[in-house]
This record gives structure tokens, C-alpha cells and sequence, in this order.
């Protein structure tokens, strides 16, 4: 046997040993139970809410509004308004969360720190929403602290803000942790040799800093981005559920109208936008790009 | 660090701490139904003690979260290395496989899981539900998430410091372990971070894996809708972060010791 | 630790847990603790209660082998002839029920299950109004609090309940609950949007009466024993149900019909039917009972109370929700429309 084909024969074992279990595992758990959904999203709602064929593509007309009375953009308005909403949620925790990331990398009490930040998440999410609602009510923590300065009440709940800042909160630690990552090996000497040129603080951090930590701002928007458009909980009880989002329309196809055949629709053609979205990135930003993203 | 940068982190810990701060009072307070203030009480510790059912559902959430994320860490995170490493044929279809449990509905991935657990127990005998089947569910979602983080690390890593340990004469192995594993530890224990804090506080996932006897903390608390969220669970979320804070500064106190 | 770790392993190995177990799957603290205790040391059983947050997810359970799975289910009213139907829940025998003789009348022939065929009730109650009648500014007696800007009474809140909500509408316009008219559905859109104009938004049932003990609220589109159970606290807040009607529900209890213990779930049927039993759960939730015999043991502020237990003429305009096949879609379209505008 050449050295070649024992090289080759050790990079095809090491390859099953690293990206072998993982994949073996999604491919199982993830991609057939996701098949069967796929499947479900052609069929229609039976009797008792189960699932009958013939196979139909009714469903995906449906969501897209492709009616025989004509255009209908219900499901689409819904859609858009959803992507809108993750994509502020987004930007406000990309502000806060970037700094912090970035605050708690260069201390010198990092694992303190990351770990104060993700320690109020072992709470249950459905308890800490509450409390944002005691904070934000009439009589509430906010209008308290501004009643003894002599202002408010002001109407804070319901609200898009109230919904805003929730989501914010609910979402920063996933957007926190991986740009903390990046930050944690940055190569600083970039920086001195870039003010070394004579760039100031900011052209440093923008040509000298900012370009390492990039891989870890893309994962954290995605991980914030993708789950927020999503979400339904947090509108439904901060913003007293005046609004609707493609989140609630998927639950409530699971639970009292019972089309499963409908939401998974409409769930698929959430995930073939965002995974478009990922493709379409990924050829823009070429290779290097796609590598950024696992 | 500059001044603005101390200044906003404190700002953001206490956003993150403010509703904390009002779950701990609400363990506090007298009203079982705490949307207002009415006195203060100890009663809801007391009857957290005699609350058995609540203790178990806690010992089942933390046996799920705990072995589901070692499960999860060494997957997600060999998955993210050998995607770095290596070049072959079917990478880009499991770089998009990865992102289909961050993408895919909750509740999707719950009937999902559910279906296909009854599918194969009726063909094979396996698979019933119960623990188990909660940790399959979990690892399904949390590999991706630590597989994204600790991508994020390995993205623009030097491969001259991989390739310089090879050429001085070591295996596959001890480059992984001497050089590679310490440059992304900081990578894989925020994802691992990530991926608890995950399990901790699923829901739907793991109402739809759970099988009798395996209720966790999420699903008591979100079954409690219907009557109202007692303010024992306020005073278990207390206890729960108090004891966390502890072992916390002792921790550090320890090592500093050392 | 160390027992789950044991009943781990025997799960694990497919081995069937202790002879006396009764694995339940209910709502969560829809159960006092003493009652179950009780019923664990009379009949030598450890009692295991899983919870679950909506029926629809309890219902895909029991589809996915569930049934075979747990011994006794918690489902509403207009579920439990779907499950009997589709093989979910198995027919009862009443001969093992002799405590049936306990309930009322009306619920031993209830519309939702003949004859108690495949489940006993649990406890039941009415959607109506809580106020709180120091907030109010006009009198509440009708669905026009929320319907008719002229009998608007104060900050208001409906249920975020599909059929609830749209039902109360088609209550205040007139119809049935259960109408499919795409017409008379059509007008109830109508007076719901001017409700969601008016209004601060949608709540859940428990959500509903925070919002009213946190002074958001003056008028709730509430669930009876949600209100019932904080009057102690709060004795400004009333409820009713409106003139023109509101909803009765009944929470039925069944075995699955591949439950592992069956006689173990009879004997927890015949249970709570006993007086007292039946006493302290309704003590317990502040719902009503079906047991009429538990009637004496009930607490007072229960007992003679108009929410929990209405007036005959009150009962009158009462009414079930059934479940309407296909027509849902149309409820679905009209609230995804309103939810979204």
C-alpha cells in the first residue's frame, strides 16, 4: 500500500469520526421526521383533524394567496410583518449585545461574566415574560419609578415597545455568546499595527477589529434572527395578542383548527425562505462566506 | 476597558436582572394571583418543601438538560471541526442540515419527533416515550446551536498553528488535543452554555418526546396556564438562581485559593 | 435522584413499573395534592400526573400510542365523543361506577358524552364577564360591554379563545355559538373588530383576570372559577354571564382504551365521584361540581354562589361548544383577519 492511499484512508476515518456522528444524528432525528412533515404539507385536513390525501398543493396556494376568487395577501401581509419585526428585534440586540460581547471578552473576569449574563435564562421563559408584564402594567415597576419622579403612568402595556423590549431580552444571549467568541481570539496586534499607521480609534476598530469578529456577529443574527421571526408568545402576551405573526398562524394549525396539513405549509415555506436567504448569501459572500457559517 | 463600554455593561446586566428582581419579590408576596403588591410572606418556600411533585419534575429537567448537552457538546462540536477541516462531496448538504433545527418551527419539530418516534416504536418495539426520548429531541436542536457557535470560532483560525504541530510530528489526536482543542475551548463551553440554557427551558420539543413520568419544570409550568402560575415556582426560580450565585462566588473563591 | 435513575432503567429496558400505578394526564394544579394523596394510600398506588397546555397537543399524544400509555385523561366536553369515536378512550362500564349515583341530573345524561358512555365530569363552569365594580362606569349585564360603544364600561380585555371570542360575538349578534352561517359569522367579525378598536387587546383565561386585579382592566371576557377563586383577594371584582348567554363547560374524565391499569383508573373514577372527594377538588379549582352530593361539603362562598353555580334561568341560555368539523376554517380565517388588521 502507497502513502497516498493511507493518507486518504485516514482522512476518510477522521472525517467519519468528526462530522460522522453529528450528521448520522440529524440525518435521523431532523431530516426524516422533517420529511414527514413535508409530506403532511401536501395532504388536507381530515375528519378529526387528522391528515388525508390526495396528495394537493391547496396548501401552499392557500398561504401564498392564490385563490380562484383571485390574489389574496392575507397569509403574505402576515409573513412580511413577522420578518419585520425579527429583523428590529435583531438590530437592537446586535447594539446591545455586540458591546457586551465585547465588554465581557476583554475583562478580566470573563467566565463570571458570560455566566452572569445567561443565568437569568434558567429561569422559565414563561415566568420571566410575566414579570416583564409587572414591570410594564399600569400600576407596574416603570410606572412606579416615574410616579415618584412626578411623571407618567405612561401606556406601556400593551405595546409594540413592551413586545420589543421582551423579545430583545429573550434573545440577547444568543447573540451574546457567539460574538463573545470571536472576540475572545482576537489577534490585537492588528489593531496596534493599524494605529501604528496612524488610524484613529475608530478606523482601527472598523478596518482592524471589527473584520475578525464578523463570524461571530453572522452566526449571532442568525440564532437571533431566525428564531424571532418565529415567536408568538411574546406578542400574544405583551402586546395583549392584537397582532398576529406567522408564529401564531402555525400554532394555531396545530392547536384548535387542527390543519396540521396547512401549518406545515406555512412552516415550510418559512424555512425554504430563510434557507434561500442562507444560499443567496452564501453565493454573494462566495466560499469564505459560506464558511462563516459553519 | 474604556469607561462607555463599563458604563452599558452594567446597563445591560440590569435590563437582564430587572425581571429577576421581580420574580424574587413576587416569591415574596403574600397574593397568590401576584400582579400587585400585597405583603410579605414566607409561605410559598414552605410549600415548595412539601410540594414533592415539584422537586421531581426538577430532577427531570436538570438529568435531560445535563445529559443532553454533554451529548450535544461532542457532537456539535466534532461536526463544526471536521467542517472546518476537511473538504468533501456532501458538505454543503450538512451545512444546510445543520440550520434546519434553527429554522424549522418549534412546534413542527415537536409533531415531527412525536410521529416519527410512534412510527419506528410500531415497527421496532423501541423508542418509547419517556427521558430518553426527551434527550434524543434535545441533542436534534442543541447540535446545530453548538456546531454554529463553535464555527464562529474556528472561522478565521490560523491553520498554520494545526499544520506546524503535523509537520513537528504529531497524530491527528494530539493536534486535536494540545493545539486545537485549547484555541476553541472558549468556543465549545459557550456553546455548550448555550445549548443548557436551551434544554433547561424547552417546551414544546420536549412535550412532544416526554412520555409518562418525565414531566420536566417547562411542562408543569406551561400546563399551569389553565389555573395560574402558583408563586411556589417564583420562589423555586429564587432558590435556583440564589444557589447558582453561591456555588458561583465560592467557586472562584476556591480557585483563587489555589 | 436515585429513583429516577431506577425508573430510568426500567424504562429503559422496557420492564412495566410497579403493579400500583395510575398515570394521569391533566391540566397541571387541577388537583389537589391531598386528593391524590388520599387516593394513593387507600388503594396502595403511586399516582404519576403529567400536564399538558392544550387539548389539541393532549389529542396528537394519544394518537401518536399515548393511549397506551397513560391510564386516565382530563379531556373538555366536546373532545370526548371525537376520542370515543377514534378509538382513544374506551366505553365505560357502570357497574364499576357506583358513585355515578352522585351526580346531578343534568349531568348524568350530558349532551357531550349520553349516558356518561366513555367519561364522568370533572368540574365545569360558564364564560361570561368579570368587572370590577369600583372601575366600571356603566352597568355590566350584556356582551355589549365589548360589542355596542354605547355600553362600553371601561378598559376591557376579550379572551384570546378562538371559539370562545367568536362565539361570544355570535352570542351578543343572536346566534348560536356553534354557527357555520358564513353570514352571520361575517356580522360577528364585524362587531369584533369595533371590539378590538375599543378594547386593550386579547388575554388568556388567567392572564384575563390579572389584567383586572392589576387595574389595567375594568371590564374581562373571563372563565368562571379563574374569577371565583381571587374573589377572597379581590372582593370588588364580580362576574356574570350576560344576558344574552354565555358558554358551559364540562372537564370529563376518561380511560384510554389501552390504559395499562384499568382497574386502577376505575377506582380513581369512582373516587372523585365520592362526596367529599368531589367537595375538595371543586374547594380546590373553585369551579363547579357535577357531584350534587358533594354539595354539603362545598365551601360557603362556593356554595351559595350565582358565578359558580348560576341560577336556573341563567342555566337556560347556557351552551355548549361543539366541535364543528370543517367549518372551523372558517372561524380560523375570520380571527387570523382580525388578529391581523
Amino acid at each position: 500500500m502507497n502513502r497516498s492511499a493511507t493518507s486518504r484512508a485516514r482522512r476518510l476515518l477522521e472525517l467519519l469520526l468528526t462530522v460522522g456522528p453529528g450528521a448520522l444524528w440529524l440525518l435521523i432525528f431532523m431530516l426524516i421526521p422533517a420529511l414527514l412533515m413535508l409530506e403532511a404539507s401536501f395532504l388536507q385536513r381530515g375528519p378529526y383533524g387528522r391528515l388525508v390525501g390526495p396528495f394537493t398543493l391547496a396548501n401552499y396556494l392557500r398561504f401564498f394567496g392564490l385563490t380562484p376568487e383571485g390574489f389574496d395577501p392575507l397569509y403574505l401581509g402576515i409573513l412580511w410583518r413577522s420578518a419585520v419585526f425579527a429583523a428590529g428585534v435583531t438590530a437592537i440586540t446586535l447594539l446591545l449585545g455586540y458591546p457586551l460581547a465585547f465588554a465581557i471578552a476583554t475583562s478580566r473576569r470573563k467566565e463570571t461574566l458570560l455566566l452572569l449574563v445567561v443565568l437569568p435564562f434558567w429561569t422559565n421563559f414563561l415566568i420571566r415574560i410575566y414579570a416583564w408584564i409587572v414591570i410594564f402594567q399600569r400600576h407596574g415597576v416603570v410606572n412606579a419609578a416615574l410616579g415618584a419622579l412626578g411623571l407618567g403612568p405612561l401606556p406601556l402595556y400593551p405595546s409594540w415597545f413592551a413586545v420589543y423590549v421582551a423579545t430583545v431580552y429573550t434573545y440577547l444571549p444568543f447573540l451574546v455568546l457567539p460574538v463573545y467568541t470571536a472576540v475572545e481570539r482576537i489577534d490585537w496586534t492588528l489593531l496596534e499595527a493599524a494605529q501604528d499607521l496612524g488610524a484613529g480609534r475608530v478606523r482601527g476598530f472598523l478596518h482592524a477589529v471589527l473584520p475578525q469578529t464578523l463570524p461571530g456577529v453572522v452566526a449571532g443574527v442568525l440564532l437571533v434572527f431566525v428564531p424571532a421571526l418565529g415567536t408568538f408568545v411574546i406578542s400574544d402576551l405583551l402586546g395583549a395578542g392584537r397582532v398576529i405573526l406567522i408564529g401564531n398562524v402555525i400554532q394555531q394549525q396545530f392547536g384548535v383548527v387542527r390543519d396540521w396539513a396547512f401549518g406545515s405549509a406555512a412552516a415550510y415555506v418559512l424555512m425554504a425562505l430563510v434557507l434561500l436567504g442562507l444560499w443567496g448569501y452564501a453565493r454573494v459572500a462566495g466560499e469564505e462566506g459560506l464558511d462563516r457559517l459553519v | 476597558m474604556p469607561r462607555l463600554l463599563k458604563l452599558h455593561t452594567y446597563l445591560v446586566l440590569a435590563f437582564l436582572y430587572l425581571p429577576i428582581a421581580v420574580i424574587v419579590a413576587l416569591s415574596f408576596n403574600q397574593s397568590r394571583f401576584g400582579v400587585r403588591w400585597t405583603g410579605f410572606t414566607w409561605q410559598w418556600y414552605l410549600r415548595l418543601f412539601h410540594h414533592h411533585r415539584v422537586a421531581v419534575y426538577a430532577e427531570n429537567t436538570l438529568i435531560v438538560a445535563v445529559a443532553s448537552t454533554l451529548i450535544a457538546t461532542v457532537l456539535g462540536t466534532l461536526l463544526a471541526l471536521g467542517l472546518y477541516r476537511y473538504s468533501f462531496r456532501l458538505k454543503g448538504a450538512i451545512r444546510f442540515l445543520i440550520y434546519v433545527p434553527v429554522v424549522i418551527p418549534d412546534i413542527v419539530m415537536g409533531v415531527a419527533l412525536l410521529l416519527f418516534f410512534a412510527w419506528v416504536r410500531v415497527h421496532t418495539g423501541w423508542l418509547r416515550l419517556s427521558l430518553t426520548t426527551i434527550v434524543l429531541g434535545h441533542v436534534t436542536f442543541q447540535i446545530a446551536y453548538v456546531a454554529l457557535v463553535v464555527r464562529s470560532r474556528l472561522a478565521g483560525l490560523d491553520p498554520a498553528l494545526e499544520e506546524a504541530a503535523q509537520d513537528l510530528g504529531a497524530g491527528s489526536y494530539a493536534t486535536f488535543r494540545h493545539v486545537t482543542l485549547p484555541l476553541i475551548l472558549p468556543g465549545v463551553l459557550a456553546g455548550a452554555l448555550l445549548a443548557f440554557t436551551l434544554s433547561l427551558d424547552d417546551f414544546v420539543i420536549t412535550f412532544f418526546t416526554a412520555g409518562p413520568g418525565s414531566t420536566t419544570l417547562p411542562l408543569y409550568i406551561f400546563g399551569s396556564v389553565k389555573r395560574g402560575v402558583t408563586p411556589e415556582i417564583h420562589a423555586l426560580s429564587s432558590i435556583l438562581i440564589a444557589a447558582t450565585t453561591v456555588g458561583l462566588v465560592l467557586g472562584r473563591a476556591l480557585l483563587r485559593r489555589r | 435522584m436515585k429513583r429516577t435513575l431506577i425508573s430510568l432503567l426500567a424504562v429503559l429496558a422496557g420492564l412495566s413499573l410497579a403493579r400500583g400505578e395510575l398515570r394521569l394526564f391533566n391540566w397541571a394544579d387541577y388537583i389537589p395534592e391531598e386528593v391524590v394523596a388520599e387516593f394513593e394510600r387507600r388503594y396502595q398506588a403511586r399516582v404519576i400526573i403529567d400536564t399538558f397546555e392544550a387539548p389539541e397537543a393532549m389529542l396528537a399524544k394519544l394518537q401518536a400510542g399515548g393511549d397506551a400509555e397513560y391510564d386516565v385523561v382530563v379531556p373538555p366536553d366536546y373532545y370526548v365523543l371525537e376520542m370515543a369515536r377514534t378509538g382513544l378512550i374506551r366505553s365505560l362500564d357502570p357497574a364499576k361506577l357506583p358513585n355515578l349515583k352522585n351526580l346531578a341530573p343534568e349531568f348524568k345524561d350530558p349532551a357531550y358524552d349520553p349516558q356518561n358512555r366513555h367519561s364522568i365530569p370533572y368540574q365545569w363552569g360558564t364564560t361570561g364577564i368579570a368587572y370590577d365594580a369600583q372601575a366600571v362606569t356603566r352597568p355590566v349585564d350584556s356582551w355589549g360591554v365589548f360589542f355596542d360603544p354605547k355600553r362600553y364600561a371601561g378598559p376591557c380585555f376579550l379572551l384570546d379563545e378562538m371559539r370562545e371570542t367568536i362565539g361570544a360575538a355570535l352570542k351578543y349578534l343572536g346566534y348560536s355559538l356553534n354557527d357555520t352561517d358564513p353570514g352571520h359569522l361575517a356580522e360577528a367579525k364585524k362587531v369584533l373588530l369595533g371590539a378590538k378598536k375599543r378594547c386593550l387587546g386579547f388575554a388568556g383565561g388567567v392572564e384575563a383576570r390579572s389584567r383586572l386585579l392589576s387595574g389595567d382592566a375594568a371590564v374581562v371576557h373571563a372563565y368562571s372559577g379563574d374569577i371565583v377563586q381571587i374573589q377572597g383577594e379581590a372582593p370588588q371584582v364580580r362576574y356574570r354571564v350576560p344576558k344574552e348567554g354565555g358558554t358551559i363547560w364540562t372537564d370529563a374524565v376518561a380511560i384510554t382504551r389501552r390504559a395499562p391499569h384499568p382497574e386502577l383508573a376505575y377506582a380513581f373514577l369512582n373516587f372523585i365521584l365520592e362526596p367529599r372527594i368531589a367537595a375538595a377538588i371543586s374547594n380546590y379549582n373553585s369551579y363547579a361540581t357535577p357531584v350534587a352530593a358533594a354539595l354539603p361539603y362545598l365551601d360557603p362562598a362556593l356554595k351559595d354562589n350565582p358565578a359558580v353555580f348560576p341560577p336556573k334561568a341563567v342555566r337556560q341560555k347556557l351552551e355548549y361548544i361543539h366541535d364543528i368539523g370543517d367549518a372551523i376554517r372558517l372561524y380560523d380565517r375570520i380571527w387570523t383577519e382580525l388578529k391581523s388588521r
